[in-house]
């Protein structure tokens, strides 16, 4: 705005400013501590934000890589962090990549041909969506104890398992895409059509091309989503190293066996590289969130 | 090339409860140049889609070149069709725009450059090959859409409204553009358009339809010549649509009835003469006479006038129109006059309708042969 | 080129038809496998996927659900059937106590033996290559006399082995009791016929003794009990046991004494007459409901207040640095909620976390967080909102962008203040759009499961509770618990709860689609 502005704006940029810091100075506070506590000696120091003797033991064991001790004695990695957080990416790269496919091939059905049922469909996928995977875990336990009896590799503790059933979360995006579709001038594919593609071939040389932007955005929330996901995940996987790291990560702070400076290294590493996903991708998610949240 | 050929076709979007085209039965042949016209839900662009088959024949036989090709996907039926948006690919290039088809029927790769090429002189289009569609101008993106269609070498080439979104001075020098192209590949063509001076100029045959009535048998109203639907409409309709500003209508009953002329009597008690063949039909059953504006003679007398009383005065400059009232008539009635009149509005004057322009409908509005207009072979 | 357009099966099509094909092969393969081991059900739903499958990628009919063909199998493997087959739980008293079907529960009587007393063998076991061969001798026989069995390998099935009476002592070498003790799974597997036709059955680490099978089917026909092809006959005392329908557990004629373990079975509307009125479960439910709607009210109040705020400063071009300001301010989204959860967690620990020590240090005190029952609610909202502001803020910005600017420019011309521009501009402009999102962030909350399970997973816990109840507990975490916790797993209670949170799931969801529709 080239409005000219009253004569106390600077006094109210200042307070603006100051408020601001403070907020994220609390806000914050907990990635820097998680930082500091990952760098302190032991698993029961306290002390200050900076560490007085900082030492790299969390960090060692976080990686997988024991740790000698000053008293010469040897720690062993209580977890195998890497291997989980090794799960997690490939559950998620594999189940948002069945995710988009599936999603993106129905998408184009609701948005593009006419078949029986489909004003239906659409209103029951809205609703469905709704609904969390959580309430129907018995269900979705049972249903993976029959199919482990045909095929072991999607049965009970597989990570097979959990990809296939983050498929139930396809509902949302199959929305998401039909909006953009819905966007894209229908012409183009007619004019596809005419110049001799079959509806696949208008389908995959024109629509998806145009799509890109959608695409990105759903296979990035979807990719989040399954890395963050807890309750499926944890009444699917019983084995150590099957966990996925949403799951095993809850292991470190059993009241038993308390592992805080173990757990904020294994957050620290684990949790960065996602972060720093999030944030590259954050103007195609932002994007994506409010106009599948607006569209419905 | 090709002959098209449809046999009573129709067009329903709720199984039969309601049609948007009724028995449309159409014979083009090889090289013709065929448009449709008609005002907006008409059904001509359903049509012309039927046609390319991007809207399935709900009743009815298409044929091109003898081969029923109802059921034939968009993809095999080899029509190449130029969309009111353009439709252009906006991913990829000029060239990519033109060769995708080609691409699609895996045609080799010098094949291609040479068709792209000759498209693109033909057009012009030879200096933006590589631009993408959106750093092109309206214009520029009309002939990249007729280029992507001449590149397939189609056996029709369909037209949806390809004018209509471009400014008034681009769309006449398109339309010649158009009528050239046309002159020089001779491929049967298609052209659908609400401008009926795109189709007067640039079409041999001329399809008028009109917006399916309650109970009509058919929404095909004429096929004709474009002269010929101007001065031998076959009905009311097209007699309305065809010309502008729209022909002038009076109610009226036949008076004496004849094989060469006849006079009617209108509800206000003037008796005209018309240069119409009515031997078939009685005296004193109703009719509409119709006179064109540009026929009509304003402050002349020569025994065949109304009268009415000037309610507004539109001055063009080489052109006046003046629109009258009249007690047969709910609306005002034009008259053109080529001079600037001194009357003013408000004030009464008698305008001639000579017998030899004036048109002629029965009741159901089906119209009467004119006996004195110029004859158009069919 | 015009040939390829005028053929109709491309090769492509060909290629179609053999991958439905192989795709079908397998599946009817599975549907056999399906068949033979009683799962009818499965088998025809199979079938009549794979058949409703192939029908869609061959006919050119089914052509345009091909598309859609592939995600609504997915939408209905992985949210309808779930969906119904909670429902249908709901009514069974499913449950670690009663896990398997009658048929199940039938075969693990019958195969229930028990010592019949006698003689009893101790037994040496030797390898011969790679297979083993045991010796029985017991007191009772002559010195010198025993038994030995054919050879046999290692198994993980049941085994049946002859026995026969020698002299001869093995060759092979004879396995020292901590090799026998590893073979043991198959030891207990072996199933030794004497001559006389005794069955032996590991009865010890070091002795064999007779076995018989506690159980034979009553196949008389004339009994007047219910569901008499499945009554057993105890072979010690001659009485008739017969399933109890309505208990779902084998009982004796008289109904005193109940013989696990139990079988699933219909129990009608009990799981959902205990909900609303057993006073150790609807207690606890219907405290949880109110926290439920409260915490989900709560959150989105707290984020929605905040989000828009931060939203309107981040927007407000004076202050510079916008977009860094941002950044920082998604932080907290950005990182996965699990990681954050589990550090709030670890902070808020009553003795070693670093908010006590900062308020041990500013103030002097140390707040149970996890044992008061205010305190754990204060902290379940105060993490959700520091999890769930970015998202309002997000939302916001992209609303506020659509706000245009001379509605401001007009309001400045008038005089407003910033809070009369908020209050008179903002958010009447905003509310409408927002609604339907505000009601499915409330939706997303009241299933906010993760937050719970992991930071309190519903502690401090409440007293007087059927099933394992918390205070911070919400309806999803509850019965998550009552599922999948470490006490007594009743699938059917907890499905039951489900379904109740499916009807206010769908009520909201239902509200979500009149709010949305009304918007457009």
């Amino acid at each position: 705005m080239a409005m000219v502005q009253s004569r106390n704006l600077k006094y109210r940029v200042w307070t603006a400013r100051i408020v601001m810091w403070l907020f994220l100075l609390v806000i914050l506070f907990p990635f820097f501590m998680i930082i500091s506590v990952s760098l302190r000696t032991g698993n029961f120091a306290t002390g200050s934000l900076i560490p007085e003797n900082p030492s790299l033991e969390h960090w060692y064991l976080a990686l997988g890589i024991p740790w000698e001790n000053a008293d010469g004695s040897i720690t062993q990695p209580p977890f195998p962090v890497l291997t989980w957080l090794w799960n997690s990416i490939k559950v998620a790269i594999t189940s948002s990549a069945m995710i988009l496919i599936l999603a993106t091939t129905g998408a184009y059905a609701f948005a593009r041909l006419r078949f029986r049922f489909k004003q239906q469909m659409l209103t029951a996928m809205m609703i469905l969506q709704m609904f969390p995977a959580v309430l129907a875990l018995v269900a979705i336990y049972s249903l993976f104890d029959q199919i482990g009896d045909y095929i072991p590799w999607l049965g009970l503790d597989s990570l097979g398992s959990v990809t296939l059933a983050y498929l139930g979360g396809m509902a949302l995006h199959i929305w998401l895409i039909k909006g953009y579709f819905e966007t894209i001038d229908n012409s183009l594919e007619e004019a596809a059509a005419i110049d001799g593609a079959t509806p696949w071939q208008a389908f995959r040389f024109v629509l998806l091309p145009l799509s890109v932007p959608i695409l990105a955005v759903v296979f990035i929330l979807a990719f989040i989503a399954s890395i963050a996901e807890y309750p499926v995940a944890s009444v699917l996987l019983q084995s150590m190293d099957n966990l996925t790291l949403a799951v095993g990560s809850r292991q470190y702070l059993n009241p038993q066996n308390y592992l805080w400076g173990d757990f904020a290294a294994a957050a620290v590493l684990s949790g960065l590289p996602i972060t720093v996903i999030f944030l590259a991708c954050q103007r195609w998610i932002v994007g994506g969130l409010t106009s599948g949240g607006v569209k419905g | 090339m090709a002959e098209v050929k449809l046999v009573s076709i129709s067009k329903s979007y709720d199984q039969g409860k309601t049609w948007t085209l009724k028995d449309i039965n159409l014979n083009i042949d090889n090289g013709e140049f065929i448009a449709f016209i008609g005002p907006s839900g008409c059904g001509k662009s359903t049509l012309l889609r039927m046609i390319c088959g991007l809207e399935d024949i709900t009743s009815g036989e298409l044929s091109i070149n003898g081969e029923r090709v109802n059921d034939r996907p968009p993809n095999e039926r080899r029509a190449g069709m130029v969309f009111q948006s353009y439709a252009l690919y906006p991913h990829m290039s000029v060239a990519e725009n033109m060769a995708f088809g080609l691409k699609l029927a895996k045609a080799k790769k010098d094949v291609i450059d040479e068709r792209v090429g000759e498209a693109a002189r033909i057009l012009q289009l030879q200096a933006l090959l590589e631009r993408k569609p959106k750093a092109m101008s309206g214009g520029q993106r009309q002939r990249v859409a007729i280029g992507r269609s001449i590149v397939q070498q189609p056996r029709v080439f369909l037209f949806d409204e390809p004018l209509s979104n471009l400014d008034v001075a681009l769309r006449v020098q398109m339309r010649q553009e158009i009528a050239r192209l046309h002159r020089r590949l001779k491929t049967t063509s298609i052209y659908v358009t609400h401008d009926q001076v795109e189709a007067m100029t640039l079409a041999d045959h001329i399809v008028v339809l009109s917006p399916l009535a309650q109970d009509a048998t058919t929404n095909l109203e004429q096929v004709g010549k474009p002269l010929e639907l101007y001065h031998h409409p076959a009905n009311l309709f097209v007699a309305g649509f065809i010309g502008s500003p729209k022909m002038n209508f009076f109610d009226g009953v036949i008076e004496q009835n004849g094989e060469e002329e006849s006079r009617i009597r209108l509800t206000t008690g003037e008796s005209l003469k018309a240069y119409v063949n009515t031997s078939k039909a009685d005296i004193g059953v109703r009719v509409i006479l119709g006179i064109r504006p540009e026929h009509t003679l304003a402050e002349t007398d020569n025994g065949n006038s109304v009268d009415g009383r000037i309610e507004a005065l539109e001055r063009l400059g080489a052109e006046s129109f003046i629109y009258m009232s009249h007690d047969t008539i709910r609306e005002h009635f034009i008259v053109r006059v080529e001079d600037s009149l001194r009357r003013e509005e408000g004030s009464r004057i008698r305008v001639e309708l000579p017998p030899e322009h004036c048109y002629l409908f029965d009741a159901k509005g089906i119209a009467f042969r004119r006996t004195r207009a110029p004859e158009i072979d069919h | 080129m015009s040939s390829s357009r005028i053929s109709i099966k491309s090769p492509s099509a060909y290629l179609v038809i053999a991958i439905v094909a192989l795709i079908d092969l397998v599946l009817l393969y599975g549907v056999t496998l399906m068949y033979a081991q009683g799962e009818l059900a499965f088998a025809i739903l199979v079938l009549i996927l794979a058949a409703v499958g192939s029908w869609v990628f061959i006919s050119k009919k089914g052509y345009n659900y091909r598309y859609v063909y592939p995600s609504l199998l997915g939408v209905v493997t992985f949210i309808v059937f779930p969906l119904i087959y909670t429902v249908n739980v709901a009514f069974t008293n499913y449950s670690s106590n009663h896990l398997l079907s009658l048929d199940r529960v039938r075969a693990i009587h019958l195969a229930k033996t028990w010592r019949t007393g006698g003689e009893s063998f101790s037994f040496k076991m030797y390898r011969e290559g790679p297979n083993f061969r045991l010796m029985l001798s017991s007191a009772s026989r002559a010195t010198g006399e025993h038994y030995l069995t054919e050879p046999f390998p290692e198994t993980s099935e049941p085994l049946k082995l002859k026995a026969y009476v020698s002299t001869h002592v093995p060759t092979g070498a004879e396995l020292p009791i901590r090799e026998v003790i590893k073979k043991r799974s198959t030891l207990k597997r072996l199933d030794i016929v004497l001559p006389n036709g005794t069955g032996l059955a590991m009865t010890s680490l070091r002795k064999f003794g007779a076995i018989a099978k506690v159980y034979r089917p009553d196949d008389r026909i004339d009994r007047e009990y219910p569901e008499q092809n499945y009554a057993l006959i105890d072979n010690r005392t001659g009485e008739t046991i017969y399933p109890d329908m309505a208990t779902g557990y084998y009982t004796n004629s008289d109904g005193s004494e109940q013989i696990g373990p139990g079988f699933t079975i219909y129990t009608g509307w009990d799981n959902f007459t205990r909900v609303f009125t057993d006073p150790g479960i609807q207690g606890p439910f219907l405290k949880i409901f109110a926290w439920t709607v409260i915490f989900s009210a709560l959150s989105v109040v707290f984020t929605l207040i905040i989000g828009l705020l931060l939203a309107c400063l981040v927007q407000w071009e004076p202050l510079k640095g916008n977009g860094i300001y941002r950044l920082l301010l998604i932080l907290p989204y950005a990182v996965p909620a699990f990681i954050s959860i589990l550090i709030f967690r670890g902070l808020f620990n009553q003795n070693f976390g670093e908010i006590n020590l900062l308020l041990d240090l500013l103030f002097g005190v140390k707040p149970e967080w996890f044992s008061n029952e205010l305190l754990a609610k204060s902290m379940v909202v105060i993490v959700n909102t520091w999890l769930g502001y970015p998202y309002m803020m997000i939302l916001s910005i992209g609303l506020l962008k659509s706000i245009p600017d001379d509605l401001y420019e007009a309001s400045a011309i008038d005089g407003a203040t910033p809070v009369q521009n908020l209050f008179h501009i903002t958010i009447p402009m905003i509310i409408k759009p927002l609604t339907p999102l505000l009601i499915a962030s409330f939706a997303f909350n009241f299933n906010n499961l993760v937050l719970i399970a992991l930071l309190t997973d519903g502690a401090p816990d409440m007293l007087h509770a059927t099933t394992p109840a918390g205070a911070t507990d919400i309806l999803v975490s509850y019965t998550f618990r009552i599922a999948f916790g470490s006490y007594g797993q009743d699938y059917g209670l907890a499905s039951a709860i489900a379904t109740v949170i499916f009807l206010m799931v769908g009520f909201i969801a239902w509200v979500n689609l009149k709010a949305t529709r009304q918007l457009q």
